[in-house]
């Protein structure tokens, strides 16, 4: 069976910088992966790579079959089988909520106004943003905007979502209800791939958990094992002086 | 010395057309010349090579050279290619083609100075290179462009004068008509020195206002 997501011996270096030095892996239809690891362990870069941000090195990328690094493909039909979800948001400040969320299937798909603007507005509700139609992404929090643009790359219907530390730039409180909503979509069956800092939440909603260090895949197993039986050295270490911040009841369980 | 602004008064209708011809021809210049340019500086930004080169070569023999002689070139030296230009063709040309080249790198400033996320987000929602342009990165990138198109146009005002070189009978023109036939050459000079301040302070002015509404979203 094809894979959702194969990665074969990935290389991928910035300058002298390696970044990336041979990552195997597959993520496989309806699976929720969450890839943990220090900064700078190429996860991001992983992310990014699979996406065609970043031109790889060598190796080869499949998504669904399609090889992504060598195919010659358009951006409509890559947005058939990825989304992805932005640190920054990188909501188009220019544009209502309602637009940024309906422009794309119009342009894209050549879908009506009134269709796009439908699904835009359930998807929009979904995330809990209903009443934030017409606003702009400068009047939201950071927390509604990452949930904009989570509602933004579900209306292009992908195959698999692609999520580059939602998190990590929004402020701790409002960090719960991204979270939610990525816990949500993990549970409808999406196929998804989430790069992240939080442990938890990763324990949480993962079926399999891959921890990268210095661009190599370290370890990677179902939540219980990685975070209850680590295997390798470097796994237990990161994850003593991550899983330190959260308080008794986590490293109770991380023991 | 004694100046005497009477002299003018019955020069004034032919005052009037000078403004309206020198108004025309800058706001038309402006406005080809932004066109062009947007154009201009959206290949400078592009991911193939060849004609951002182009582009950058054609901006640096604009920037590089004098109003007076990319005029001359279009009025005088195109004939000889067969090309016959009316002199208000050639100057509105000429004005609008110069003006490209300024108005290409404030593109490129402009374009540059929209954030790569919004490429990336446009490009994983599926748009293609132009369609992010046209949607995403231009409608940004004017907003931050505005202030320098307005000065563009300011400068314009004040070099389409050079248009009186091709006998068009701009402000600068009459003021030379003018001045052939009172011998008030003080007078009619600071006039139109003044009616050229008026019409920058009111362009800049109105830009202002423009620019602030929309700097409100």
């Amino acid at each position: 069976m094809t894979h959702a997501i194969e990665v074969k011996d990935l290389h991928k270096s910035f300058g002298a910088l390696g970044v990336l030095k041979g990552v195997s892996l597959n993520v496989d239809e309806g699976e929720v992966i969450t890839v943990i690891g220090p900064s700078g362990s190429g996860k991001s870069t992983l992310a990014r790579c699979i996406a065609r941000l970043e031109r790889i090195d060598s190796g080869e990328i499949y998504v669904y079959g399609h090889r992504m690094d060598a195919e010659k493909m358009s951006n409509a039909k890559e947005s058939e089988l990825l989304g992805m979800i932005f640190q920054q948001f990188n909501l188009f400040p220019h544009l209502s909520v309602l637009e940024n969320v309906a422009m794309a299937p119009m342009k894209v798909r050549g879908k009506s106004r009134a269709e796009a603007e439908n699904t835009a507005r359930e998807l929009l509700e979904r995330v809990g943003l209903g009443d934030k139609i017409e606003a702009f992404p400068a009047q939201l929090s950071g927390g509604q905007q990452q949930r904009v643009a989570i509602a933004r790359a579900l209306a292009m219907d992908p195959k698999v979502m692609l999520f580059d530390e939602p998190t990590s730039a929004l402020d701790p409180e409002l960090v719960g209800d991204v979270l939610n909503v990525i816990a949500d979509l993990a549970r409808s069956g999406m196929t998804m791939m989430i790069i992240t800092h939080e442990m938890l939440f990763a324990k949480e909603v993962s079926d399999r958990v891959i921890f990268m260090a210095d661009g190599h895949i370290v370890e990677q197993g179902a939540p219980d094992d990685i975070f209850g039986r680590p295997q390798k050295e470097r796994t237990r270490a990161f994850l003593q002086r991550v899983l330190s911040h959260y308080g008794a009841a986590v490293s109770e369980e991380a023991r | 010395m004694e100046l005497d602004f009477s002299v003018l008064v019955p020069y004034m209708h032919m005052f009037w057309k000078g403004v309206c011809v020198t108004i025309q021809a800058s706001f038309l210049g402006v406005l080809f010349g932004s066109a062009l340019g947007i154009f201009i500086g959206s290949f400078r930004v592009m991911p193939f090579k060849p004609l951002r080169y182009l582009m950058a070569a054609y901006i640096y023999v604009l920037r590089g050279t004098p109003l007076m002689i990319q005029l001359f070139l279009i009025y005088f030296g195109l004939p000889a290619l067969g090309v016959n230009l009316d002199a208000a063709t050639a100057g509105i040309l000429g004005i609008g083609i110069n003006s490209s080249g300024y108005v290409g790198e404030i593109v490129r400033g402009g374009i540059e100075g929209v954030s790569k996320g919004q490429w990336e987000a446009a490009k994983m929602l599926g748009l293609s290179y132009w369609q992010t342009m046209k949607s995403i990165i231009l409608p940004q990138a004017i907003r931050h462009m505005l202030p320098a198109i307005g000065n563009e146009f300011v400068t314009l005002i004040k070099e389409s004068s050079l248009l009186s070189v091709l006998a068009i009978s701009d402000l600068t023109m009459v003021g030379q008509q003018v001045r052939s036939v009172t011998y008030a050459s003080f007078e009619t000079f600071i006039f139109v020195a003044v009616v050229y301040l008026a019409l920058t302070s009111v362009t800049s002015g109105a830009l202002q206002l423009l620019e602030n509404r929309w700097k409100v979203k």
